[in-house]
This record gives structure tokens, sequence and C-alpha cells, in this order.
């Protein structure tokens, strides 16, 4: 139980990072999917090399180089920034595939529709197709949040006392490495378990709304 | 052209007897107690309007469906679907029952050869060798052996079709069993298909063939079987059946086929 | 510009030896993770309990625990069972133990996905069970799955380099000794980015080629 309670006090700087990482990830998504989907080769050809670079590097590099390598002069990254921002941008380009596919998925008849009806641009992407892209990516976007979820351990290793880090804490002070590791990995299989419930949850009412 | 078929079973005058077969899926019933004899050596049309249960009547024989109650009889074995049915007992009646199915089912992922020689090889215990002769030797029958080392997919519908009828020769059936097996090709193709067929019946092969070309259930077949809702509600000579229809649902399917 | 040329010829050795071991940690795990996750997909849907039990057991943990938790369990926490393993042998069996979580998933996804007219098809021709397996099912399924099991082996190459944590002289540790003795971490882990990004990178086109090429034959 005190193992329990010792490792669970992490549990709120672990959500806080998903969170947070989730967040800049979405923002960065949105003009890295403009990127993608631009009439411009150039533009184009860019944004496919920038996401293809932060996917083919491990987060763990990119947050040893925001947190260790970033500095001018006295400035420097707390350890929780350069985890926040590391998994951000990371999230940001597989978050971008996700919402490519989403878009993709959504027949070319909605489109065309769209531009034979004569709606402006922005009443198109609120109303038609944000709606409906939005709807088939939750799936792909609930895997990824439970994916970031787990990845988020690693800011344990720029020393962001989240659940790992206090695992291994206790895992050194209690002397009961097995299990409190064993807990640390139920916390977070529980963890994922209501972050699945909800997107169906979601996906259920997200499908009623675009039904009608 | 040497005899494809084995020889047609000597004791007994049928190759297939149904006995009061039944299915249901939950409360829809789909046989309702039906009944069949087929003599060996002869070709037999099933025919009736979509839903009629001639598919699940057909996969009941080789037990690719599972029948609540009657007896299946192919060539001397015997199964009754009311009893457990072992994988012993299986295994004969399916070697002895050969299928074509609408879509193929070939295996993609082998070559033409492979799909013919691989049932061959683990089914009759044939060495490779052995049954990659005997597969040349069907496929040069079929008019395709230069697709041996291809993959189905190179192959056109027509010629996936045969393969799947070499593949099912080649481990010596006395009895096929087809559904529909042109539905799925332009009727160009599905021309080469039936000269094949033909063929086989003309070499005295047992045939049970679901299907909705007319002129086949007309021309090729000796007995031709009208099923609807589950039933068999005619049976008989086909040019009679054709001529003069007994049942007044005969009749409608009939005029709706021969329509389009 | 002139730092990280410097670093290069310095520690060029080093960091490719670090790559050496993350490239072998790579190996055995795929090795070792694909010969387990079929019998764990097999076991996830079988009908014998006990076998169902403890394939479900290792691969919910495999999936839903972060590899950093099995690294560390099995670095950290086994010695205080008395068993206690180099931190290569450790690394290997934790990221084995992700890989064949995740693999069984794809593969299980795979076997799920064969067309039925196949199964029927075999057996129709009288196969028995275990034939149908060996010899459709479990091929098909397998080439179904090969472009997510492709793309999963490139996630676990990255993966490596959280063996760093367990004292494994990979990649990643190799840039971060070098880094704290050249003073300049960010060339280091520069070079140790493009690194794995040299070899992620196509290696994930690869992967994108055989899903097409596969989506064309099948
Ligand atoms: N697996 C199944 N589950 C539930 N109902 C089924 C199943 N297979 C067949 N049916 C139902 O059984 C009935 C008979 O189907 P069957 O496929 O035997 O008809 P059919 O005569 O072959 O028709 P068609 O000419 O369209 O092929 C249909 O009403 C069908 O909906
Ligand atoms: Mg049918």
């Amino acid at each position: 139980m005190e193992l329990l309670k010792a490792i669970a006090l992490g549990l709120p700087m672990t959500l806080l990072v998903t969170a947070v990482a989730l967040g800049i990830g979405s923002i960065v998504a949105l003009p890295l999917l403009a990127g993608l989907r631009s009439g411009k080769t150039a533009v184009r050809f860019l944004t496919r090399a920038i996401i293809d670079l932060l996917r083919g590097i491990p987060p763990v590099v990119w947050l040893f180089l925001l947190f260790y390598g970033i500095s001018a002069g006295s400035f420097r990254l707390s350890a929780f920034g350069a985890g926040v921002i590391g998994l951000g941008v990371v999230a940001g380009a597989y978050l971008t595939e996700i919402f490519r596919g989403a878009l993709g998925g959504i027949k070319a008849g909605q489109w065309e529709a769209s531009e034979a009806l004569g709606l402006d641009r922005f009443t198109m992407w609120s109303k038609v197709i944000g709606p409906q892209g939005l709807r088939v990516a939750i799936p792909g976007f609930t895997t990824y949040a439970i994916g970031l979820l787990k990845d988020s351990s690693i800011v344990s290793t720029i020393g962001v006392a989240e659940i790992v880090y206090l695992t291994q804490q206790s895992a050194r002070t209690s002397g009961q490495g097995i299990t409190v590791y064993f807990i640390a990995a139920a916390v977070y299989i529980m963890l994922s378990m209501p972050i699945g419930m909800l997107s169906r949850n979601l996906d259920i009412k997200m499908r009623k709304a675009v039904a009608r | 052209m040497q005899s494809i078929a084995t020889d047609p079973l000597t004791t007994g005058q049928t190759a297939v007897r149904v006995t009061n077969l039944a299915k249901a899926y939950g409360d829809h019933v789909v046989l309702r107690d039906v009944s069949l004899e087929v003599a060996p050596g002869t070709v037999t049309a099933l025919i009736g309007p979509s839903g009629a249960g001639k598919s699940t009547l057909l996969r009941c024989m080789n037990l690719l469906e599972r029948p609540d109650r009657g007896q299946i009889e192919i060539c001397s074995h015997r199964i009754d679907a009311s009893k457990a049915i072992s994988a012993k007992a299986l295994a004969p009646l399916r070697r002895s029952a050969g299928m074509v199915f609408q879509h193929f089912n070939l295996f993609p992922h082998m070559t033409v050869l492979r799909n013919i020689s691989l049932p061959q090889q683990r089914i009759l215990g044939r060495s490779r060798e052995e049954a990659d002769t005997k597969s040349m030797e069907l496929l040069a029958r079929m008019g395709l052996a230069d697709k041996a080392k291809q993959y189905p997919s190179r192959c056109s519908g027509g010629q996936q079709q045969r393969i799947a009828i070499a593949r099912a020769l080649a481990l010596g059936p006395e009895v096929m069993l087809f559904d529909e097996p042109t539905s799925a090709l332009d009727p160009e193709v599905g021309v080469e298909v039936l000269e094949v067929m033909k063929e086989l019946a003309a070499d005295g092969m047992t045939m049970i063939v679901v299907t909705h070309e007319m002129g086949f259930a007309e021309n090729v077949s000796d007995t031709l079987v009208v099923m609807a809702d589950g039933g068999i509600i005619e049976q008989g000579d086909p040019q009679r059946i054709m001529r003069d229809p007994q049942h007044e649902r005969t009749r409608r399917f009939l005029r709706a086929v021969l329509e389009r | 510009m002139n730092t990280i040329f410097q670093d290069i010829l310095d520690y060029g050795p080093a960091l490719l030896g670090g790559l050496r071991i993350s490239l072998a940690l790579t190996g055995l795990s795929l090795l070792f993770g694909t010969i387990l996750a079929l019998v764990f997909a097999l076991g996830i849907t079988s009908r014998n309990k006990a076998f169902r039990w403890t394939s479900t057991f290792f691969v919910e943990i495999g999936r839903g625990a972060p590899a950093l938790v099995l690294l560390q369990l099995m670095y950290y926490g086994l010695p205080n069972a008395d068993i206690t393993l180099s931190s290569f042998t450790s690394a290997t069996l934790a990221l084995t133990w992700t890989a064949s979580a995740y693999m069984a998933e794809y593969i299980r996804g795979g076997l799920a996905a064969v067309p039925g007219g196949e199964i029927e098809g075999a057996q129709a021709l009288g196969m028995s069970q275990q034939d149908t397996l060996r010899y459709v099912t479990i091929p098909q399924g397998i080439r179904i799955a090969l472009p997510a099991l492709m793309g999963f082996a490139v996630l676990l190459f990255q993966a490596t380099s959280l063996a760093y944590s367990v004292a494994v002289p990979e990649l990643m540790s190799q840039a971060y000794s070098a880094g704290s003795s050249s003073f300049n971490y960010l060339s280091l882990f520069i070079i140790a980015g493009a690194i794995y990004a040299a070899i992620s990178i196509p290696a994930t086109w690869l992967s994108v080629g055989v899903e097409k090429h596969l989506a064309k034959h099948l």
C-alpha cells in the first residue's frame, strides 16, 4: 500500500505531461496537415521531410537534444518544458498522419457536393468535412493518446517526477523492485482503460450527430 | 481424351443421398426436410430464386455448413447430422466430394501449381513429384499449362475457376459440387468454364450444379431440381420442366429468369 | 558545424559501435518476439483456458506497460528475486516482451482478416484443421500483417534507445557519454539523431512500399 502511494504521487505529472504534449501535438499537426495538402510541390516535399524526420528520430533523442543540447547563455529548458515540447512535436507528426488518413476516408462526393453547393471554405471545413473527419480520426487519435500516455514515461530519463521516476526511486529504496514495477505496469494499464471507454462514448455521440 | 473422372460407383445406384436434411439460422428456417437422390454419372442442376437455400444445401452436403438434422451419404460415406461428427468421418466424405465455389477460393499466396499440388500431398500423401505430375496433367487438360508458375491473381476469372476445378479433381473425387461457378464471370469467360464442365459430364462425373445458366441446366443436366423457400418443389427431366412446369413458383421463376 | 565534423571524426567509431548494439538488440528481440507473437496470437483465441490466460496475461502487460517499465523491471527489479542479468540480456528480454505483445495483436488481426473463402476452400478439399492453419491461414495472415509488423520493427529499433536507461552501451548512451566528455551535447545528439533517422526513414519507406505491393497482389 505504501508502495502504491509512492507511485501514485507521480500520476498527476504523467497525466499532465500526456495532456500538454497531446495539446502541443494537435496544434503542431494543423500546419503540417495544411503543408501536406498544399498545392505547391516544394511545400509538400518540405512538410513530408519534417514529418519523416520527427518520426525517424526516437523521442528520447529529441528530449535529450532539447534538455542537454539547447542552451543560450544562462537559458535552459526545464525538464518539464523539454519533455512536453519534445513529445509534443513528435506527436504532431504522428497526428498529422492520423488526420490525413481520416480526411482520405471522407468520400469524394462530400467535397464535390460542398463545392457544387458553393459553400465557402470555412463552412465546408467547419460544417461538412471537419465533423466527419474528426469522427473518423477518433479511434486513431485515442490509440495514439494511449501510446503517448506510456511514452510520457520517457520524461523520467531527464528527471521529471512522474510515475516511472518515482517507481525507480521506490524500487531503489524499498528493495521490492518486482512488486513496484508490476504496480506501475498495472497503473498504466488501468489508466488506458477509461481513455478507451471515453473514446467509444464520444464515438457513439459523434456518430449520432453525423448520422442525422 | 482420357477420362478425368474416376470410375463411377459400381455398388448401389445412388452416388449421393440426402435424407430429411434440415437447417435453420436462429428462427430462420433455411432447409426444411430436404431429400434428394443423385444417380452415379449424372448431372443434376439445382435452380431456384435467390434465398431458396441452394447454396446451403450444397454446403451441407460436404458439411461446410452443419445441418441440424438429416443424413448425408456420398459414395457409401454416411453421416448423421444429429449425432456428433468426428474429423475422421468427415475427411473421407470431403475427399469424395469436390467443391467449386463462385469466387474460386484459390490460395493467393501459392502459385497455381502449389494450389493444386499441396492438397494432394497433404490429403492423399502423394510425394511432391507425383503431385506435380498430376497437377500438370490436369492443367494441360484445362489448357492452362503455361500458368503453372504464376500466382492466381495473374490469371483471369475464367482461368482461376478452371484452376479451382483442377484443384478439386486432383484429389480424385467421386462427386463434384458446383455453387454458381460462372456467376462471378463475364459471360464470354463463363463459356470456358462451362465447356470444361460439359467435358467432365461427358466423362461420366457425377455432378451437382447450382446455376443460373438455363442453357446448361436444360441441355447438359440429366435432372433438374427446383428449390424455393428451403424445399424442393419440383424435379425431373429438364426439358419437360422447362416446357411444362407443374408448380406455380417454378413458372414464376422461369418466367423471371428467361425474361432477362 | 565544424564541431559536428570534429565530433564525427572523434566519436564516430564509438557511435557506430553503439549502433551495432542497437541493431543487435533490435534483431534479437524481433526474432524471439516474432516466435512468441505467433504463439500468443494463437493463444488469445485458443479454447484451452490455461493457454488463453497466460497468452492474454503476457500480451496485456506487454502492450499496456511502457517499454521503460519492462526494461527497468528486468534490470532493477529481478535482482530482488536473486536473478541478476546483464544489461544486454535484460534489455533483450524486456524488448522481446513488448515486441511479442504488439506483434501478437497484429498477427491476430492478420489471421482474422484472411478471407473466409480461402479457409473454406481448404476445408472443402478435406484439409485438416492443422493443415489449414499451417498452409493457408498463417502464411496468408502474416502476409496481411506484414506492413504493420515492418512498421513496428522500426518503432522497436527506436525503442532500443531506451535501453540506455539500463546501462546498455547502445547508440544513445554512446552519444551521451561522448557528449559529456566533449561538453557539446547538441552536436552529438544531432549526429545520433541523424543515424537513427538514416535507418528509420528508409525502413519506413520500405514498409510502405511492401504495403502497396501487397495491396496490388492480393
Ligand atoms: N450464415 C448465415 N446466417 C444467417 N442466414 C443465412 C446464412 N447463410 C444463409 N442464410 C440465409 O439462408 C437463406 C438461404 O441462403 P442460400 O445462400 O442457401 O440461398 P441461395 O438459394 O443459394 O441463394 P442465391 O441464389 O442468392 O445464392 C437466405 O435467406 C440467407 O439469407
Ligand atoms: Mg447461393
